[in-house]
């Protein structure tokens, strides 16, 4: 029994290892076409994000952002929505959180600080639960809305910190960059290893993790979240209002985001600029799906995403190649895991594929 | 201004509204028939970065646009193979692997561009090919009948679409095993197979709308050319309703806002530029709204399915 | 549903992971360049889009590369780390060379302001560059191209040119050094033509060429013959107008005639080769920043240039008045205003 349970871990930690070594095998062909040398390019990507405490806290600094939409996207998918408006939502949180915090100065930071934290996560919500109402009331699927909105609210963004909320100074010195002004440094959180950009943001989204976690599972709300997740009809029957909790889950989802964003505010820039949700609405849905839509295991999950996108990022620069070839990378790297999901869920699966796929051989060892 | 200005301005917003409804029309028709069988794929914006890529390469280097368009559609192909046997065969959660092809489609072609091309670099590409009488028409005639060749192919895929769907066998296939598949399986129709072929489709239609930009557009390729219009495009399908005559009136509602934003612009009338850069988001989250009524739905999207199971 | 059993594996693994790494990284302080016994200049090169975007990224790398040949390529190394716009990656490349013991880090852009300051305090050895930008430290130059006056230039000469009186911009988002350039561009129309209408519009993107295409379209259906516009996006425009007979383009960032000689009238031209070599000068005389580094004609390393193919379609008289203005400029007698409101 206990000798079984064991193979079942081997096996299933070797699936994802071979999951991970047939992407790189596929992105060495690209590096080799790049004319550099994949052992060391991979070295990099492995080592970099782990043998330093540079590559440790940057990659903790990404998994903040990417665990707090992560959070958000658990609760939407648990609930049955699924929410691709991160982008959007993140900005709405980041500039909401910079002009509170901007129009705050003097104000002690215990009290300014969890306000410029509610109005970041109130803004994302708002964003959020615009996809939620039009879903609920007006029946507009939630993915035509939400790649409309992150379009808008990427417009709307700019136009705020190029507009009233620029940075004076830009508009003195005729530079005109579209930021806001730096936040009071009283402001900042505070960094967690000196020399680094890691920062107690990172702490918060954990221990946010687990508050979800508490949510989702052992309170009634959250349960009838995932209830009407789970089945909108028999949800209706049961007495839950579907449109009520499907504007809440957006809204939670969109507040988490709003939230990352003024985490990144305040813990990582201490300004709202440019790209500043760095393309973690998308890639903070790979982390929950890695995470197993499970707001602990978004934590590992999280900070495996960061490894990677930093991981990559540095054997970009240390081999030399095209910037592109990290992407195309990465795209990979998802496609395996995703693909091995099954051979996770379902081991039987293994053998129906060699059945299939080598009929000669098939079956044989078979280990369900 | 005067009448003959302000006429050839309408004119121009509307040939360019149908200029720019190409490639989201063409994508979007054919993310309608992956949509159709079951499985959504994210990954549109990918396959039109290769299809765009090797569309404008194989121009370049032929010398022979159509050769161009014909490899296109062969790399289309080959990305919805891929993705057939990850999200058909693999049966994988489709939302994730999309974003997967996605990434991989975007990083290829930024990768090929710099080692088999190296810079921006034109190409004679499509020329505009009139139609013989129709285009003398006035007003008409400009805006309909005066585009290069992919623009008549993507509105004439509409009427053959709708065919193809409706009043095919085929076509019934389709939707049986996007909305039961258990019933078709059960009827001795393979849904594995018909979700490959819809894959296939519809990925050829990304990768030709991609070379609908570089081919025949700006004839020219540049990283990230399509700048999300894929994902604009499958936003289309969920505004068409899986309907081609849906799917040409949110393409066209969507192009026209943005060809008479631009024009707005230009003419100079005195508001933040931003406010009309998103007026076509706007414009379509308005216009499903407002026209709210019975939803449907493909029953068994995004759902992968496994023969003996419920759900 | 029972499944975070293997969460828990993997939870445990990372936090190995980590655990080695904490106790690796520990071990390796930050090593600090000696600046004095250099015998290469290390050069990392930060930038928000590709080098071949034949626009502002392109034209470092250009510039970069001709110092390269210059020096002799075992006296420079150059790594570049390319598509950087998120700050946060930004942000992590340049502490990244700093700390790998690249002697100058050039971060190519205006947004990198803010992690250029922070990350400067922590590695005074290094120097630090960037622009568009005004906040120079001790250890940071930046360097601010007057994009103003080429623009003034360009806006002259499309003054001057026009015969439907009627002048567009392909902007891209309104703000940094577009905002300079439109408006220099429309003092030079203004000077050169009253009657001339300049339109300005925007695509609310830098990198979408078809929106820029389709932009510069609209432009020439409402009347516009001469044409220009700023960042990486405006390849786009340029092959529009050039499928247009008698239109003309006007460059800024770099010289982008070779997309289309019989449309490129002329070009504003940073030259990078210059400002760089003085950064390597400045920090051999022990210079580490502290410096603004302009960029204008009367630094000399700002060029306009014209397509020496098309020369013929600049009149005698139109050449001269620009010449006189340009000269007017480099003593300071003509003064393009940019500062808003």
């Amino acid at each position: 029994m206990q000798w079984k349970k064991h193979k079942t871990w081997l096996i299933q930690t070797g699936i994802l290892a071979g999951a991970l070594a047939g992407a790189l095998l596929v992105g060495a062909l690209f590096l080799v076409l790049a004319k550099s040398d994949p052992l060391t390019a991979y070295g990099v990507l492995f080592s970099g994000p782990f043998s330093s405490q540079f590559g440790f806290t940057e990659t903790l600094v990404r998994a903040t952002p990417l665990l707090l939409v992560g959070l958000g996207i658990i609760i939407s998918f648990r609930s049955g929505i699924i929410n691709i408006g991160g982008e959007g939502q993140i900005l709405m949180g980041a500039v909401a959180a910079a002009a509170v915090a901007l129009a705050l100065p003097g104000v002690p930071a215990l009290i300014a600080l969890p306000l410029v934290f509610l109005s970041g996560a109130l803004a994302g919500a708002f964003w959020g639960g615009i996809a939620g109402w039009l879903k609920a009331r007006l029946q507009v699927n939630e993915i035509l809305s939400t790649v409309m909105l992150n379009q808008i609210a990427a417009q709307i963004y700019l136009f705020l910190i190029r507009g009233f909320l620029i940075d004076p100074q830009e508009v003195a010195y005729g530079t005109g960059v579209p930021q806001t002004a730096l936040l009071p440094d009283g402001l900042w959180l505070e960094r967690l290893i000196p020399g680094s950009r890691l920062h107690t943001g990172f702490l918060l989204a954990v221990a946010l993790a687990v508050v979800v976690y508490i949510f989702l599972w052992k309170t009634p709300i959250g349960f009838r979240l995932r209830a009407v997740g789970a089945g909108p009809e028999a949800s209706r029957y049961a007495g839950i209002s579907v449109s009520l909790y499907t504007v809440l889950a957006m809204a939670l989802a969109g507040g988490m985001a709003g939230m990352a964003g003024a985490v990144e505010v305040a813990g990582l820039h201490h300004r709202a600029l440019e790209d500043i949700s760095a393309g973690y609405g998308f890639s903070g849905i790979v982390a929950a799906l890695f995470g197993r839509l499970h707001p602990i295991g978004a934590i590992p999950a999280s900070i495996l995403m960061g490894a990677l996108i930093l991981g990559a990022d540095m054997m970009q620069r240390a081999v030399n190649v095209p910037a592109a070839i990290v992407i195309a990378i990465q795209g990979l790297i998802i496609l395996f895991v995703v693909s091995s999901d099954i051979l996770l869920r379902k081991p039987e699966y293994l053998n129906r594929l060699k059945k299939r796929f080598f009929p000669m051989k098939g079956g044989a060892q078979s280990n369900g | 201004m005067d009448d003959v200005a302000s006429q050839s301005i309408m004119i121009g917003i509307l040939a360019a509204g149908i200029r720019l409804a190409t490639p989201f029309l063409l994508a979007a028709l054919g993310e309608m028939f992956v949509q159709r069988s079951g499985v959504y794929n994210l990954g549109v914006e990918g396959v039109m970065l290769m299809g765009a890529f090797l569309g404008f390469f194989v121009t370049l280097t032929a010398g022979n646009p159509y050769m161009g368009l014909l490899t296109s559609l062969a790399i289309g192909a080959v990305m919805g193979l891929l993705m057939g046997l990850v999200s058909v065969t693999l049966k994988a959660e489709q939302g994730i692997s999309g974003i997967g092809l996605y990434m991989l489609g975007w990083g290829l072609s930024g990768l090929f561009y710099r080692l088999y091309v190296g810079g921006i670099t034109g190409i004679e590409g499509l020329q505009p090919q009139p139609i013989p009488l129709l285009e003398k028409i006035p007003v008409l005639g400009p805006v309909l009948f005066q585009h290069n060749i992919i623009v008549y192919l993507a509105f004439l895929l509409v009427p053959l679409a709708w065919v193809v769907l409706f009043k095919t066998s085929w076509g019934l296939k389709v939707r049986a095993v996007g909305t039961t598949p258990e019933a078709a399986d059960t009827l001795g129709v393979s849904v594995d197979k018909v979700r490959y072929q819809c894959l296939i489709l519809g990925s050829m239609l990304a990768g030709l709308a991609g070379a609908a930009l570089t081919v025949g557009n700006t004839h020219m390729f540049a990283d990230n050319i399509t700048a999300g219009r894929g994902f604009i495009a499958i936003a289309l399908v969920y505004f068409g309703r899986w309907n081609p005559w849906g799917i040409l009136a949110g393409s066209l509602l969507f192009s026209m806002a943005d060809s008479f934003q631009l024009f707005v612009q230009v003419l100079g009338i005195q508001f933040p530029y931003e406010l009309a850069v998103i007026m076509p988001y706007v414009v379509t989250i308005i216009a499903l709204a407002v026209t709210f009524g019975r939803v449907w739905a493909p029953a068994a999207l995004g759902r992968p399915y496994e023969r003996g199971s419920r759900g | 549903m029972k499944k975070p059993s293997w969460i828990r594996r993997v939870a445990l693994g990372m936090v190995a992971l980590f655990t080695v790494g904490l106790v690796a990284g520990c071990g390796g302080g930050q090593q600090a360049a000696a600046p004095k016994a250099e015998e290469k200049v290390k050069i990392a090169l930060i930038l928000p889009s590709t080098i071949d975007d034949a626009a502002w990224a392109q034209s470092m790398y250009e510039g970069i590369k001709a110092v390269e040949t210059k020096m002799g390529k075992d006296k420079l190394e150059l790594r570049v780390s390319e598509r950087l716009s998120k700050p946060v990656d930004a942000g992590a490349a340049i502490r990244q060379a700093a700390s790998e013991g690249f002697s100058i880090v050039i971060a190519h852009g205006s947004q990198y302001q803010s992690v250029v300051q922070e990350v400067a305090k922590e590695f005074p050895k290094t120097t630090f560059a960037y622009g568009t930008g005004f906040q120079s430290g001790p250890n940071i130059f930046a360097y601010d191209p007057q994009a103003q006056e080429g623009a003034y230039l360009l806006g002259f000469l499309a003054g001057k040119l026009t015969k439907s009186n009627i002048v567009g911009i392909v902007g891209p988002v309104e703000a940094g050094d577009a905002i300079k350039y439109n408006k220099g561009f429309e003092q030079g129309v203004k000077a050169a033509n009253p009657e001339a209408k300049l339109r300005i519009a925007y695509t609310g993107s830098f990198g979408d060429i078809v929106k820029a295409g389709e932009l510069a379209k609209t432009h020439m259906d409402a009347g516009a013959d001469v044409i220009t516009g700023s960042s990486q996006q405006s390849v786009g425009g340029i092959k529009a107008v050039a499928a247009k007979p008698g239109a003309y383009w006007l460059s800024t960032d770099m010289d982008q005639s070779s997309l289309a000689p019989e449309t490129v009238l002329a070009a504003q031209a940073y030259n990078w080769e210059k400002v760089v070599t003085k950064m390597i000068e400045l920090r051999k005389a022990g210079t580490l920043g502290g410096q603004h580094l302009t960029i204008s004609f009367a630094e000399g390393n700002l060029d306009l240039k014209i397509n020496p193919k098309l020369a013929d379609k600049i009149p005698a008289d139109v050449k001269a008045a620009v010449d006189k203005a340009k000269d007017e400029i480099v003593k300071g007698a003509l003064k393009i205003e940019v500062s808003s409101k």
